[in-house]
């Protein structure tokens, strides 16, 4: 009775002990964002500033030109000391910012619109993706050879916010979201259509699409619904910030902004290398598909006829639509407030003055 | 009575002066928060008046998941406490499986059902199957067997064989434990079908409500959802105590 008594002392003990530690170790690791924010002002002595950038999803070469910038030191040129953070499908840029969490966050351009007109201090200060990686891929099996074709299907959305560009290719072809099709939640794999359980699947080029050639489908096994080709394309990886944050760190983004163009140009122009530097940066996915993804969101950033200098452009034009469709299907109950205080191409202009 | 009504104040005042602090803003100071990042009581109340179809519509899928799920597992978990009480050489060996189920994340659980089902209604059952029979399991075993000496010493006395002992003697012994297990159940079945669906390959139920809501900023609509959710289990969980207290007058904790 006695040796039992002490047994479950002992334990209880230990108990207390786990949960001492675990505490200890959560708090020098909030600790460390705060501290993060407080040392971002800009200070002469030498000593680097320390800026934290929050991902919108894992790292991969979706983000390689600040992976580059921070390998070849472009970002301690610019006296920045960059920390950055992964995403993940819980972990909202958006949110990250607003709380001081990290200073600048890549996020799609209607998602922060999104939160914009819900009243977040948020402000988009430059746009990496020029174009929509967004598609809609099915087995040339179903039969899906234009948007019109999609009647009847089950077709699948990551949502969250990722819904809207398919929600006005359905409109935009007469197509009713509730009643004609079937919409159901996708996963963060491709085995939903690979298994026939949906008949066709968003997915992102670099990305998605890459998962399915390297199952052993090829480019004729698959039919593709583009985004861009059907004109309900919506920009995606932008960098936005917090207001507050801006205003006291103007310089700081300024250089920030600068040496992400660097490494975004030379990513786009050595994507193979790029993948590489992405993979040794953290091992989330395999090489060959880094080096996939790497060439795949070249194309996005530094389209055809597009001068890599202006890497980082935000083109109204695009904002413009994006405002409209995100408003037009749903996702904005009133159409988006477009003004110097939710989109500044201020910024960028200073970054890439000669 | 007089008794009664106290126990009821006490409580109904406490949360009414909760919300009143959340609806002031209490809240929001001590945890520096916009009414953007947490809604206000009346906020919420009329985004779900606007919503209250839809909401309703999601309830009932979810509920009606989780109620299959747990009738299910519940059965399942009972059947392996029966086994194991009749057959205790190899039909413990049920019991010791069952618990170290009951130790399977949730999280993990949902999307490997996500793979072995098609469609997110039977995924959801799934889980909730698997969560709901260990806690049924476990109780239902030891009502079965923790019986009065005397009792049992009679039923051998007039030599009854193993499914009249079963019959007049296990079964009433165990049922305040199977009320227990219900008790406990109703409320993880209705955590595991929304968990289950933020994973679900489908866009409808409680679980995809909110999560969806929640990450697009439409905080208003995701904690309404979540109001429903807590109603719903609320509601269940009375509907079990009423029906404890019809089946159980006999038991000394109804007196």
């Amino acid at each position: 009775m006695k040796k039992s008594k002490l047994t479950s002392v002992l334990a209880v003990i230990m108990l207390i002990l786990l949960v001492a530690t675990g505490c200890s170790s959560g708090t020098s690791a909030t600790s460390t964002p705060g501290a993060g924010t407080s040392g971002a002002e800009k200070n002469a002595s030498g000593k680097l500033d320390k800026v934290t950038l929050q991902l919108k999803w894992l790292p991969q070469s979706q983000f390689m030109g600040y992976y580059v910038a921070k390998a070849k030191g472009y970002y301690k040129d610019e006296g920045i000391d960059l920390e950055i953070l992964p995403g993940g499908s819980d972990i909202i840029p958006e949110q990250q910012v607003y709380n001081g969490v990290a200073d600048i966050g890549v996020t799609w351009v209607s998602s922060l619109m999104k939160y914009q007109s819900q009243g977040w201090g948020l402000v988009q200060v430059g746009q990496i993706f020029q174009k929509s990686a967004m598609l809609l891929v099915s087995k040339t099996s179903a039969g899906i050879n234009s948007a019109a074709d999609l009647k009847g299907k089950k077709v699948g959305s990551w949502f969250g916010g990722n819904e809207y560009e398919i929600y006005a290719l359905l409109e935009a072809n007469g197509l009713k979201k509730d009643t004609d099709l079937k919409l159901v939640q996708q996963d963060y794999t491709m085995n939903q259509l690979l298994n026939n359980e949906i008949d066709a699947a968003s997915a992102m080029t670099y990305n998605e699409y890459g998962l399915l050639l390297e199952s052993g489908l090829k480019d004729s096994d698959l039919h593709v619904i583009n985004m861009n080709d059907a004109g309900v394309a919506m920009l995606e990886d932008c960098l936005f910030v917090n207001s507050d944050w801006i205003a006291k760190n103007q310089d700081l983004y300024v250089r920030f902004l600068k040496a992400s163009i660097k490494g975004w140009a030379e990513a786009c122009a050595d994507p193979e290398a790029a993948g590489k530097v992405v993979f040794d940066a953290d091992q989330s996915v395999s090489l060959s598909h880094q080096v996939y993804m790497a060439k795949e969101v070249a194309k996005l950033v530094v389209p055809k006829d597009f001068d890599p200098a202006n890497i980082g452009y935000i083109d109204m034009d695009a904002i413009k639509q994006t405002a409209d469709l995100a408003h037009k299907y749903g996702l904005l109950t009133k159409p988006a407030v477009i003004s110097e205080d939710t989109v500044t191409s201020k910024y960028w202009k200073e970054a890439t003055a000669k | 009575m007089k008794n009664k009504v106290k126990n009821l104040l006490w409580p109904l005042a406490f949360g009414i002066a909760l919300i009143l602090a959340w609806q002031f803003g209490v809240f929001h100071k001590i945890l520096d928060l916009k009414p953007f990042q947490l809604p206000v009581p009346t906020e919420i109340a009329s985004t779900l008046a606007a919503n209250l179809p839809k909401a309703l519509k999601d309830c009932g899928v979810t509920i009606s998941g989780a109620l299959i799920g747990m009738i299910i597992g519940s059965f399942m978990g009972f059947m392996i406490a029966a086994m194991a009480t009749f057959f205790p050489k190899w039909g413990y060996g049920g019991m010791i499986v069952v618990t170290a189920l009951n130790a399977v994340p949730i999280v993990a659980l949902s999307p490997i059902m996500n793979l072995w089902f098609s469609t997110g209604m039977a995924q959801k059952i799934a889980v909730v199957t698997v969560v709901c029979m260990a806690a049924m399991a476990i109780n239902a075993y030891s009502g079965l067997n923790n019986l009065n000496p005397y009792s049992i010493d009679l039923m051998h006395s007039v030599a009854a064989n193993k499914w009249t002992i079963f019959r007049k003697l296990r079964l009433p012994n165990s049922l305040p434990h199977i009320f227990t297990a219900s008790k406990i159940n109703i409320a993880s079945s209705i955590i595991a079908a929304i968990i289950s669906e933020y994973f679900a390959a489908s866009t409808s139920g409680l679980g995809f409500g909110i999560k969806d809501n929640l990450r697009k900023a439409e905080m208003a609509m995701g904690w309404s959802y979540i109001v429903v959710a807590s109603l719903a289990g609320v509601i269940l969980y009375c509907i079990i105590l009423l029906v404890e207290r019809d089946a159980l007058k006999w038991h000394a904790s109804q007196k």
